[in-house]
């Protein structure tokens, strides 16, 4: 039997059930312990998956994620934040750890292992926000989500004038390490992530962000990342990269219907030396952009509900190898376009139930890609 | 030099008990902008306790006020704490003397996700509501992308207040 069925049959159950729960949406993004003297929070989120490639192909269930918050706070103005993550069920990785002191809502200053504010993936990740199963293409290849180093930085809030702003030094990618090449055409700079884990630290980057929510429903950001690659040996030439990436993103909510959409250029630099000392094929441009359209269909069916019931479609096209340098030629498997069409149920804020459906697409002339179905869980409190 | 000394520490005294100093000043500058009024006094509202614990959101920490003016009752100010992310932030809800919303003021934000709530554009929309009304987040409040925990909190707890409030009007206890 097709597992499609059994899995929109599941949705459907899941639908009807929904209407058993609870109305206070809110309880679930309440923490643990509610008190206003509590130090310290718990929270998390998961994504549950099911993926099924077109075809005779099997498919595949995965706790794709399962990530533990705790935030403890030692004083009114230092607190202290970690993620800690269990990626298909067997890995452990930290998100997030770091010390927030809080001058005022103006001027905080922070340290330790951040996320990199770029786009709107990366900060925003909790499963619950964001349509579709799988976060974008865009957000895995060119923004290699979830994005974290070590660095130290400052941010806050200018309430007077809507901006929020973000500035942080962080160690950077890195491209060589122990004789060998990480980073590659496919995916760019994604197999450099460090992640805080033992990284390699040979030239700072910087890292900043604003954005401006001055009109009701709006949220415009703009994003730099400015750098260098880190090598092991800093003393072989061409082991490293430049980096330069710039991001937009906007996103809007008029009741029912939200639009987001993003757009990342890269830059990098010295591309040809580093593929000729690693054998790679690095990209020295980087480009893409998507577009989501969502609408929550269910207060024209049932007006006083709480639940949302959202349709949505997103339109994603990137180049991990825009530009190449030297006489490399792009390869067109890495000319992406893709669509994703599906429903995404609420319970509450917290917990969504989705389905999609995904057509990948590249600029090869005849292209062997599956479509892919896909269902999940996504949960966040 | 004893007197000194005792008139030195006398402001902490008739401070407001439970609302620290620099939260008092933020609130004073409010009422100051919204009534236009330098000369005023608040004087502590105390909600009998079997009918606080019926009340969605507590009165009974020193944190709701009368803003009064020569006698005359200007408005009403409710001060509170409201989860955000991983923290709570302060905010106060100032009323005038019918119970209407005519401003409401995050007075202290502690960390760095969700701080967007305190855009006096988004806080706008709350102006004007009665102890009647209750909105509902992303229809009758827009919401704001990425503070959406805040800014849900923010509104729940409006709710709260106004709730609380219409039982403290039928029980005719203001």
């Amino acid at each position: 039997m097709k597992m499609y069925f059994f899995v929109l049959a599941l949705f459907i159950a899941g639908a009807v059930l929904a209407q058993e729960t609870k109305q206070d949406s809110l309880r679930v993004m309440n923490r643990l312990s509610y008190n206003n003297a509590s130090k310290l929070t718990i929270g998390g989120y998961a994504q549950i998956d099911y993926n099924e490639p077109d075809g005779s192909t099997a498919g595949n269930f995965d706790v794709h994620r399962l990530v533990l918050l705790f935030g403890y706070k030692f004083t009114d103005k230092l607190s202290f934040l970690t993620e800690i993550e269990l990626e298909h069920v067997k890995e452990v990785f930290v998100e997030q750890a770091f010390v927030n002191y809080s001058f005022n809502p103006k001027f905080n200053i922070k340290g330790g292992l951040m996320l990199i504010p770029m786009g709107i993936i990366n900060e925003y990740h909790e499963p619950p926000t964001f349509y579709g199963v799988e976060r974008p293409g865009l957000d895995h290849d060119i923004v290699p989500t979830t994005w974290r180093e070590l660095g130290v930085g400052v941010s806050g809030n200018f309430s007077e004038i809507s901006l929020r702003y973000q500035a942080y030094i962080f160690n950077g990618f890195v491209s060589y390490k122990d004789g060998e090449g990480t980073l590659r055409g496919k995916d760019g700079l994604r197999k450099g992530r460090q992640k805080g884990a033992e990284a390699v630290a040979s030239s700072p980057n910087l890292s900043i962000k604003v954005d401006y929510y001055g009109i009701l429903g709006l949220k415009l950001g703009l994003a730099g990342y400015f750098g260098s690659t880190q090598t092991d040996d800093s003393s072989i030439e061409g082991s490293t990269v430049g980096v330069s990436m710039i991001g937009f993103d906007a996103r809007y909510i008029y009741r029912s219907l939200q639009l987001r959409g993003q757009y990342i250029y890269t830059g990098l630099s010295d591309t040809e030396a580093y593929n000729e000392l690693t054998s790679s094929d690095l990209g020295s441009q980087m480009n893409g952009y998507y577009g989501e359209v969502a609408y929550d269909f269910l207060p024209l069916i049932a007006k006083k509900s709480t639940k949302n019931l959202v349709l949505f479609t997103r339109y994603e096209k990137y180049n991990t190898q825009s530009k190449m340098a030297g006489s490399m030629e792009s390869n067109p498997a890495y000319d992406r376009s893709n669509i994703t069409l599906g429903l995404d149920f609420k319970f509450v804020p917290g917990v969504a139930i989705k389905v999609d459906y995904q057509w990948f697409d590249n600029a090869e002339p005849a292209n062997d890609l599956l479509n892919q179905f896909n269902a999940g869980i996504g949960i966040m409190f | 030099m004893k007197s000194f000394i005792i008139l030195l520490f006398l402001p902490l005294f008739i401070s407001m008990a439970n609302i620290p100093v620099k939260i008092e000043k933020k609130i004073d500058k409010e009422v100051l902008s919204i009534f236009n009024i330098v000369d005023f006094s608040k004087e502590l509202v105390l909600i009998d306790d079997a009918l606080n614990i019926t009340l969605p959101l507590k009165f009974n920490n020193n944190n709701f006020y009368k803003i009064v003016n020569r006698k005359n009752l200007i408005g009403y100010f409710y001060y509170g704490k409201a989860l955000s992310k991983a923290d709570v932030f302060d905010y106060v809800v100032i009323f005038d003397n019918e119970l209407i919303v005519k401003k409401i003021k995050i007075l202290a934000y502690r960390e760095d996700y969700g701080g967007e709530i305190g855009s006096k554009r988004w806080l706008k929309q709350f102006n004007d509501l009665s102890t009647k009304d209750r909105v509902v987040y992303s229809k009758d409040i827009k919401g704001i992308s990425g503070a959406t925990i805040s800014a849900r909190s923010m509104t729940m707890t409006v709710n709260k207040l106004l709730e609380s409030l219409t039982i403290i009007q039928e029980n005719k206890a203001l």
